[in-house]
């Protein structure tokens, strides 16, 4: 419990400080376009990552596919491209990843 | 006094359709921040002093697949990197705030900055729309994360699936972005690179950060050949 009180403390630290020092320090300077796309890069990069390491997953030293997981994933993202709102497109994907996972048991 | 009237309005009735927005991932967040053992408090103190959905939701999910407080800290700083230019673009606009801008830039993230900078570039600088717009924001994200975490302290993860929701919400974050080849090149490069490691290390801890560092690398590389061409 400590520790997650100390991460919140040093997440709200190093968040302000990305947020001041941009305010007060890089204003006026000319960013390269390169280092400015790659900035807006990384969140996509981060994002994946957590949705492949939720897919797949360690069991007795291998790798297993969870199917409720990737099945969920998959039906969210169908949903959100039709009917293009987030939280509709969330349940729709737990809701079939949940009744995957009950077929699956 | 008018002018200052006029702005207040203008600055709550353009954030309360995004508000909403904001609104549906604060819950989201809120419900996962419980299903990664934050206490009601801690999910709410979270959203109250970091206030970024994207470092937030991040942050939750990888405590609950196992990830180390010091990968958590190192990942929000890369995702923090565009809080940088942000801030740069923003900081004319807030210029007039004088000392106010340490508050002001508490507000800045990825939905205030769109509506600042549209507003400064149509009007000026114009701290105080800033102001509201940030705050309308800040009190959508509080409220929605503090239902969130009620309704995840009452709910039976397993029983209803709310152990499905972190994949299935990062999924729907990440599609509608999947739009522009550089963005798209990122997101295949990050997948190829975390299978990988997952592949040769199962369930380590640094598949999410090494992840964040090299995949932009292959939009990067699409960018500029496509600018090149």
């Amino acid at each position: 419990m400590l520790k997650s009180w100390f991460l919140i403390g040093l997440l709200s630290v190093s968040t302000y400080l990305s947020r001041i020092f941009g305010v007060e320090f890089m204003a006026g300077r000319e960013m390269s376009p390169s280092l400015r796309s790659y900035f807006n890069y990384v969140p996509i990069g981060i994002i994946t990552a957590l949705i492949i390491k939720q897919i797949l997953v360690p069991s007795a030293g291998q790798l297993a596919i969870s199917l409720p997981v990737l099945i969920g994933c998959l039906s969210a993202a169908v949903a959100i491209r039709i009917i293009k709102m987030f939280l509709p497109s969330v349940i729709i994907g737990v809701m079939i990843g949940w009744l995957v996972r009950y077929l699956l048991s | 006094m008018d002018d200052v009237k006029r702005t207040i309005k203008t600055g709550i009735l353009e954030a309360l359709p995004l508000a909403f927005a904001i609104a549906a991932y604060g819950l989201s967040y809120g419900v996962l921040a419980t299903e990664a053992d934050f206490s009601l408090a801690a999910s709410v103190a979270m959203s109250l002093l970091v206030f970024s959905g994207a470092v937030q939701i991040v942050a939750v999910g990888m405590l609950a697949s196992g990830a180390s407080p010091a990968s958590v800290l190192f990942t929000s700083i890369l995702l923090n990197l565009r809080n940088l230019l942000y801030g740069a673009a923003l900081a004319e606009g807030l210029a007039p705030a004088k000392k106010w801008r340490w508050l002001l830039s508490f507000g800045v993230s990825d939905e205030p900055f769109v509506l600042g900078s549209s507003r400064f570039k149509k009007y000026g600088p114009d701290p105080l729309y800033f102001g509201i717009v940030a705050g309308v924001f800040y009190l959508a994200w509080i409220i929605s994360s503090l239902i969130g975490a009620l309704v995840g302290n009452q709910a039976d993860p397993q029983k209803w699936g709310l152990d499905l929701a972190f994949p299935i919400t990062f999924a729907a974050l990440l599609i509608p972005s999947l739009k522009e080849k550089p963005v798209i090149a990122t997101a295949l490069a990050a997948a190829v690179i975390a299978i990988g490691f997952e592949y040769f290390m199962p369930g380590n801890e640094f598949t999410i950060m090494i992840t964040g560092v090299l995949a932009p690398l292959a939009g990067l590389y699409l960018k500029r050949r496509s600018l090149n061409a």
